[in-house]
Order: structure tokens, then C-alpha cells, then sequence
């Protein structure tokens, strides 16, 4: 009944991306709350969201393919495959993002490489195919190291291209920086530690204990690992804040210096940063399932608010001739539309996982190397 | 192979707003689209203020960050120096608008020129909806349809592609002058072949200091403005402590 109930609640969430689908392509983007100014929104955002955990599961994978870290093992099939699921959510979002999907062949007929847009693509392709090979390897129990090392590669090409993709725009330094393509992948692995923490943990209270002493204690690892991530994201969102908030004088920063009151900046700071640190600090919260799971949950919704942020502040500020007849900064709500796009990636990543808990015995280790 | 510049004369400038509404015409521009725009401010305090009017228009830069951005090559530079942009190829992801320091990329966040795609009559056998209207004028999709957009680029822009200003690239390859340009009555505009040592834009740029916006981005702008108007004037002074 659970589960019927489980499933019917992510059929809602697909039907909503659907119907969302149906509507833009026929009505139009403006059902979206975009402008000539808020060029990138909630759907981008969380597409990245999506992305950056997809590469840090990634990280998370190749730790006992390409490192030798043989612990790893026990959830090699369960992060393989939630990086799958995870990289499906993200397609979905980007799929709802962009105005000409179809159009999508031409990066392939008309290829532009002096555009990062056009390496992610590539990247992505090759990143979906190669995680599928990886993932059927597994499943025959034997795991492949070329294809662990190709996706490892992929996963940092991915996570610091899009770093490139934000610091390509001399126009708008609040996006501008290599700080992105540090940050971008150190981020996505502790969300990708947070995902599989807390899927495992979640699954794990709803169908009781499914693993060793071995699994608890790399449990116990990774919670330990996400909060030492938290903390030193915590120092880079910090000094992020005071270089670019706080000591800059350029009036190009003024965006994010508007950004720092905002929502989605606070909830990525206290609850994303702030909290997951504190609690993975304490051995007694560390050690329970519970624990790691609030801290998992919460770092991931702060990072998910964080993303929104760092979007909003690369256009909140309007350039140009869109200055005309506008305030120096927009606002934004999202509209009921952006929203079904989001509830709808996460939904595509949870059925597919679900569907793999389910038929694909993802506790399993892979028996041969 | 000439490389086209448009030079903008602020002291002619009236600030008429001829050159937007040509364009509009000329290139079958939708509501919210504006391929020639201006950007307007005011200065001091009241009641000394003043209030200042730039013409502006996609700046058909050298390096431009739209074309370095684009994925599929849509937004691309003609030999000729202006950046044009293929519809087809166009995914509307809109990277270029990101890129673009200038805000002179549009998106078509729906179809075009709904208005005119409205079957409903405000007055039942008094007036006419505007698709008859459109129909009775002979016109494709709007009244003022202009077909010689279509030679080298759709003549309505789709939705879910991005679109801006090709310094009529069609009429230039006629060897006319961008509508904007024709159009200004003050000939604020100048357009030329920065190529050509004798062409007018060049004359001008060798005799005023112009300026472009947005230089220190180092996209090399071909639209260049010079000289500035004032017919005021202030009594000579030093100012006081």
C-alpha cells in the first residue's frame, strides 16, 4: 500500500513536468516568471543542482574503481546507479529550460568547442553512455576500471565546465570566477554524499537494516567526510561573501551584494552549510541514522537554495538597454510552472531509483574486478 | 571585404525615437522586442537636472561574447563584420543573452505578435478583429508585414529562438542603408565600411574622440558614438567653500 501510494505520488510530479511540457511548447516560455532580465530561473538552477550531485556521486563511485579503496565497494552498484537516476532529473529540468530542444542535434552539426555550453553537451552524452556501461558491468558483478576512470574524468570535466560556463561572462562578475570551478565540484561531491546517504538511510528505516557492520561504519565515513565538506564550504561561501559582498566596492557585485539578504542565501548558509556542519561535528548525532540523515537532507537543500542563488545573482541586475524602464534589480518569484519543473526532475530521479531498489538488488557488490 | 560600423552623432540626436519605430516596421519586430533601443538617465538634483538619451542597438562586436557562447553556431559573425544570427540552428538556451554586455539580444518567449492573431471583435459587425484587419491591408500575420525581411532571415522570428538587430543586412546586401539609418531625420546615424580609409565613418572617427560602451570588456563594438549636445550654459566661476 506504501508503496502504491509512493508511486502514485511521483506519478503526480511526472504528469506535472508533462502537462508543464505540453503548455510552454504551446504556449510559450512566458508561463514561466521570466523576462527579457531573468533569463535563467528556477528550472536552470535546479538542473545544476542536479548535475553537480550527478558528478559528486561520480567522485563518490570512483573512490574504489580508480582509487583502490575497496570499502567502497559495498555501495559501488547503489551510487552508480543513483548517479543515473540523478543524471535523468537533470535532463528533465534542462530539457524544460531551453526554448528549441529539438534544435539540439545542431551541437553536433554545427559544433561551436569556444563555447563551454557546447562541451558540457558533449560531456553529457558521453557522460550518460558511459555511466549505463558502467552500470551494466556492475550488475554482471564485474566492475570496469576504463569506464570508472572515463567517468571520473567526466564528472570533473562536467562539474568544472560549468564553473566555465558562469566565469565566461565578462558582463556579469557576480557570476564571473574561477571560484566556480573550484567550488562546483567540491560542493557537488558533498551532495553527492548527502543523496547517497540519504536514499541508503531513508530506504534503510523504511525496509529495516540491509547491509553490514562494514556499511554502518562507511556510513559513518561519508557522514564524517560530508561534514568536513560542509565546513570547508562554509570557508569558501564565507570568503566568497567578503570579497565579493562586503570589501568590493565594483558596482558589477551589486547583485550578489543584493543576493546576500535573500532567501536562498541564508538557507544555503545556516541550514546547507551551518547546521550539516555542526551536527556531523557531534559523534553522538554522526553515528545515528537519523543524524546523517537530517544532516544529508539539510545539506542538500542548501545547496539546492544556493544554486537558485548564484543564478539569480548573475541576472537579477539588468545590462544594458534592458536598464531602460526597470529598477537597478528585478525580482523574482517563481510561477507554478518552474515549480512542476523542479517537482518533476526530482520525481523522474526518485521513480528511476525506486524502480532500481526495486529490481536491481543495488545492495549487491560487485564480486569480480 | 568591407567591415560595417555605424557611427552615432549625440549631437544631432533629438531622442525621436524614429530609428526604433523604423526598425520595427522594417524587421516585423514583436511586442517587447526591441532590436534599436536607447537608454535614457537623468543627472543632478532637482531642480538643476538634466536628462540624457543614448541611442543603442546590438554593437556588432569584433569579439563578441555572444558568438564565443553560442553552442550550435546560431549567433555567428558574417564576413562582413555583423553578427547574425541563425534561427534554425537556435536551441534557446540563451547563453548569448548572459554573454551579451549590452542587453540587445531578445528572446521569443511566445509566438509573435499575438495581438494580431486575435480573432475576437471588440464590437460584434462594428469593428473589425484584428486578423481581418491584417487580412483587408493584404498583410502576413501583422498589417505592416515587411516580405524583404525574409531574404536573409525569418521574416517573423519563431518562439523559443533568440533574435536581435542584423544592421538590415538585407537591405545592405542591396546597397541600401540600415532602415534606422534612412530613417533618422537628424542623420545622427552614419554607417560605413571602417575598411574604407574614405568612408564617412572614418571621417568622423579621425575628427571626434568617439566612445564605445563598455570597452574595458574588450569586445571591440562597431558602434562608435562621439560628440555629446548642451545649448546650455553656466556663469563663469570658481565655485566657493
Amino acid at each position: 500500500m506504501k508503496s502504491k501510494i509512493w508511486f502514485g505520488i511521483l506519478g503526480v510530479g511526472i504528469l506535472l513536468g508533462l502537462w508543464t511540457a505540453f503548455r510552454v511548447y504551446t504556449v510559450g516560455f512566458s508561463l514561466y516568471a521570466k523576462t527579457d532580465v531573468l533569463v535563467w530561473t528556477l528550472p536552470l538552477s535546479t538542473y545544476i543542482f542536479f548535475s553537480l550531485t550527478s558528478a559528486g556521486l561520480a567522485f563518490v563511485s570512483s573512490i574504489p574503481v580508480v582509487f583502490g579503496v575497496h570499502r567502497y565497494d559495498i555501495i559501488e552498484k547503489r551510487t552508480v546507479y543513483l548517479e543515473i537516476a540523478v543524471l535523468l532529473g537533470s535532463f528533465v529540468c534542462l530539457i524544460l529550460h531551453i526554448g528549441s530542444p529539438l534544435k539540439v542535434i545542431y551541437i553536433f552539426l554545427s559544433p561551436n568547442p569556444s563555447s563551454p555550453l557546447w562541451w558540457l553537451a558533449m560531456l553529457y552524452h558521453v557522460y550518460l553512455v558511459a555511466l549505463l556501461i558502467a552500470f551494466w558491468r556492475i550488475n554482471i558483478g564485474k566492475v570496469s576500471k576504463p569506464i570508472g576512470i572515463i567517468v571520473f574524468l567526466i564528472a570533473i570535466g562536467t562539474s568544472t565546465t560549468l564553473g566555465w560556463l558562469m566565469g565566461m561572462t565578462d558582463a556579469r562578475p557576480s557570476l564571473n570566477a574561477s571560484f566556480f570551478s573550484v567550488y562546483f565540484p567540491l560542493t557537488g561531491f558533498g551532495s553527492g554524499i548527502a543523496a547517497l546517504l540519504l536514499v541508503s538511510l531513508v530506504y534503510e528505516q523504511l525496509r529495516g537494516p540491509t547491509g553490514s557492520d562494514k556499511l554502518a561504519e562507511l556510513y559513518n565515513e561519508l557522514a564524517r567526510i560530508m561534514g568536513m565538506i560542509a565546513g570547508v564550504v562554509l570557508i569558501l561561501f564565507l570568503w566568497r561573501t567578503i570579497v565579493g559582498g562586503i570589501s568590493s566596492t565594483s558596482e558589477d557585485l551589486r547583485a550578489f551584494q543584493h543576493m546576500i539578504g535573500s532567501i536562498p542565501y541564508h538557507i544555503e548558509l545556516w541550514l546547507g552549510l551551518v547546521v550539516p556542519a555542526v551536527l556531523m561535528l557531534i559523534p553522538q548525532i554522526r553515528k545515528t541514522s537519523r543524524g546523517k540523515i537530517a544532516a544529508g537532507f539539510l545539506f542538500l537543500l542548501g545547496m539546492f537554495a544556493g544554486r537558485l542563488e548564484f543564478v539569480l545573482s548573475g541576472v537579477i541586475r539588468p545590462l544594458g538597454q534592458m536598464t531602460e524602464g526597470r529598477p537597478e534589480f528585478v525580482s523574482y518569484m517563481p510561477t507554478a510552472y518552474e515549480v512542476f519543473v523542479t517537482l518533476a526532475g526530482f520525481s523522474v530521479m526518485l521513480l528511476v531509483y525506486t524502480l532500481g531498489e526495486r529490481y536491481f538488488n543495488l545492495h549487491a557488490t560487485p564480486e569480480q574486478r | 571585404m568591407p567591415r560595417y560600423a555605424m557611427v552615432i552623432d549625440r549631437q544631432r540626436c533629438v531622442g525621436c525615437g524614429a530609428c526604433s519605430i523604423a526598425c520595427r516596421n522594417e524587421n516585423n519586430l514583436s511586442e517587447g522586442v526591441y532590436w534599436s533601443h536607447k537608454i535614457t538617465e537623468t543627472s543632478g538634483v532637482f531642480p538643476n537636472v538634466r536628462f540624457h538619451y543614448l541611442p543603442t542597438l546590438c554593437n556588432h562586436c569584433t569579439d563578441a561574447p555572444c558568438v564565443r557562447g553560442c553552442p550550435t553556431r546560431a549567433m555567428h559573425k558574417a564576413e562582413n563584420g555583423i553578427t547574425m544570427h541563425a534561427p534554425k540552428k537556435c536551441i534557446g538556451c540563451r547563453y548569448c543573452m548572459i554573454n551579451c554586455p549590452y542587453g540587445v539580444i531578445y528572446f521569443n518567449w511566445k509566438e509573435s505578435h499575438q495581438f494580431w492573431k486575435n480573432k475576437q471583435v471588440l464590437i460584434p459587425e462594428v469593428t473589425s478583429s484584428p486578423v481581418e484587419e491584417t487580412r483587408k491591408v493584404g498583410g502576413t500575420v501583422i498589417p505592416y508585414y515587411n516580405p524583404e525581411r525574409e531574404a536573409t532571415l525569418a521574416g517573423i522570428r519563431p518562439k523559443g529562438v533568440v533574435e536581435k538587430c542584423t544592421f538590415c543586412d538585407h537591405r545592405i546586401e542591396n546597397g541600401l542603408l540600415p532602415r534606422c539609418v534612412e530613417a533618422c531625420p537628424a542623420d545622427a546615424r552614419i554607417f560605413g565600411d571602417l575598411n574604407n580609409p574614405q568612408s564617412n565613418v572614418n571621417h568622423l572617427l579621425g575628427k571626434f574622440k568617439p566612445f564605445r560602451l563598455q570597452e574595458a570588456l574588450g569586445t571591440d563594438p562597431a558602434v562608435y558614438y562621439i560628440r555629446d549636445f548642451s545649448a546650455s550654459n553656466y556663469p563663469r566661476t570658481k565655485g566657493a567653500v
